[in-house]
């Protein structure tokens, strides 16, 4: 046990250790960031919200380092999207850590964390079963890329268009704009990194080509989630170093035993398998906004 | 600083009873706590607080209430409602002043010990510190009043103990021969890290004869205490440093996947 400086609380150090090494396992071995789901698992254990969310974030910070580190070895960064991205990220998680205040005070910030939860969960794990679950069957090919990519979108269309030599573009700055915002505002909110959501709208909207993408949505990643712990550090003072230490360690060993593991393994088993457990976790969000406790009463925001 | 103010205050709100029983209670109370500062390490699994003292009464008649207070502060207490479908919390009532905690023991049940009047003006039970700030919205402030008390009680934050302390659980009041009496008070992890204060009370046939008040406070010590200070006095660059950290772990690990 080790008390929380922050979080004021106790918690079990091998516990915490067990559950982000899980999850840095997960993160390994599917490929995705994993903060939206170590965030709810944090929840779970008992950790407050708003110190699962701050704190979270900077865990993210160090696995997008950590990734973007081997990316820029391989060139696979456009930096110049990537900048633009992190400019709407920045405003984007402004606004979030804003809004998390005003929830907080109107004491409906778990309603709204509870309904992006599950729509969030749900909505990957449906995805994700969907996918592992066709592979199997033998209807698609055991590739990422399903849908075909349309030549041109709605970025090729508007105002303000610029050149991105990296990524081998000319399109409108608006949609990298409003798309680094949105992805800012919920990773303040929720304590997501986004890339899941950032990677397929970078394929689909921006059109741009799959070998930088990964190394471009962790640039703006890095940025937003540096930006977050900075900005609730100051404006709520939730985020916990000795949390956050204990995080960092159990993601880095678990996401290198995942990704090694994942080496071995059918990718398709696996994403059906995490596709279930997604949304078994988003039918606990569900319960919590619609079956009535027995307890009606709560105190403060419902989550302090 | 802000912290510090709101404590001050508190603890001048909490003055208000307290210069009011001296007139009351003529004769001194002899009471101390067994620590007048609890340490708060990375080991901190809650604590006690140990209230000893001795009965004036040369024969030891009278009941005995301690009553340990955290500062006052105000509170939200909402009612879920369902809207379209979803569990809203809804109805807010705001309670201006409740402890953020409160334990009283004794030696037999309050309502024996002395009147409903006395009760409310020392603030010897919760429900009677807490002062309503707004109206209530179905016209029932202790359905509110009620759920504040039962949901602290359930976090463990307000207690009450009429019994002595039994092998399971160290909390409780103990009456010794010759007027010697000991509270003990268990101060669960999650109560705040703030200045308390532990009132010693001696009733006589309903009316107060004797008190005594003893302040209690926290020291975070080490590790804890320095990371404590940085993230609330300097929240900013303690920011920038847990970014810092974060890209420095992250580079490390890069570092070592890389080698591995």
């Amino acid at each position: 046990m080790i008390y929380l400086p922050i979080a004021e609380m106790p918690v079990s150090v091998v516990l915490v250790l067990l559950v982000s090494g899980a999850v840095g396992f997960v993160s390994g071995l599917v490929g995705v960031g994993g903060g939206f789901i170590m965030t709810p698992a944090l929840m779970f254990l008992g950790i407050p919200a708003p110190v699962a969310v701050a704190t979270g974030a900077s865990q993210i910070a160090a696995t997008s380092f950590s990734g973007i580190m081997t990316q820029t070895r391989r060139k696979a960064v456009d930096w110049r999207m990537g900048l633009l991205l992190s400019t709407g990220g920045v405003a984007g998680s402004a606004s979030g850590v804003w809004l998390f205040e005003r929830l907080l005070r109107l004491g409906q910030l778990d309603l709204i964390i509870s309904l992006l939860y599950l729509l969030l969960l749900a909505g990957v794990g449906l995805l994700m079963l969907a996918e592992g679950l066709a592979v199997m069957r033998g209807r698609a090919l055991p590739t990422v890329v399903i849908l075909k990519r349309p030549i041109r979108t709605i970025a090729h269309r508007l105002p303000f268009r610029m050149r991105f030599p990296r990524s081998g573009l000319y399109i409108s700055v608006i949609p990298p704009l409003v798309l680094g915002f949105v992805i800012g505002a919920l990773a303040a909110i929720m304590g997501i990194g986004g890339g899941f959501i950032l990677i397929p709208a970078m394929i689909y909207l921006l059109r741009m080509p799959t070998n930088v993408v990964v190394g471009t949505s962790l640039f703006q990643v890095l940025i937003v989630s540096s930006l977050v712990v900075i900005l609730q550090s100051t404006a709520t003072q939730t985020v916990d170093l000795v949390l956050a230490a204990i995080l960092m360690l159990g993601g880095v060993i678990g996401a290198q035993f995942g990704a090694r593991m994942g080496a071995g393994l059918r990718g398709e088993q696996i994403r059906a398998l995490l596709g279930i457990l997604l949304v078994a976790a988003s039918l606990k969000f569900l319960w919590d906004v619609t079956i009535p406790p027995r307890e009606l009463y709560v105190l403060g925001g419902g989550l302090w | 600083m802000v912290r510090r103010l709101l404590i001050a205050l508190a603890l001048l709100a909490l003055a208000g009873p307290a210069g009011a029983q001296e007139t009351d209670g003529g004769i001194e109370l002899p009471a101390a706590v067994a620590e007048e500062r609890i340490t708060v390490s990375s080991d901190y699994r809650g604590s006690y607080i140990t209230v000893f003292g001795v009965n004036p009464d040369r024969r030891a008649r009278g009941e005995i209430v301690v009553v340990v207070r955290g500062p006052n502060e105000s509170v939200t207490v909402m009612r879920k409602q369902r809207v379209f479908g979803l569990l809203m919390n809804g109805d807010p009532v705001r309670f201006s002043e409740a402890p953020s905690f409160f334990a009283v023991l004794s030696n037999a049940e309050l309502s024996t010990i002395t009147t409903p009047q006395l009760i409310h003006r020392y603030q010897l039970d919760p429900a009677a510190s807490a002062q309503l700030e707004t109206a209530v919205p179905d016209a029932d402030p202790s359905a509110y009043r009620a759920a504040l008390v039962r949901l602290r009680h359930a976090q463990g934050l307000y207690q009450s103990y009429t019994a002595p302390p039994t092998l399971e659980d160290r909390s409780g009041l103990t009456i010794y021969p010759g007027g010697l009496f000991r509270a003990v008070v268990r101060l669960p992890a999650n109560a705040p890290i703030t200045e308390y204060i532990a009132d010693a009370y001696v009733f006589r046939d309903g009316r107060l004869i004797s008190s005594q008040r003893i302040p209690i406070g926290f020291a975070r010590v080490g590790i804890e205490g320095f990371i404590h200070t940085m993230a609330t006095s300097a929240s900013f660059f303690y920011g920038v440093f847990v970014v810092l950290f974060a890209l420095g772990a992250g580079w490390l690990a890069a570092f070592l996947f890389r080698r591995a």
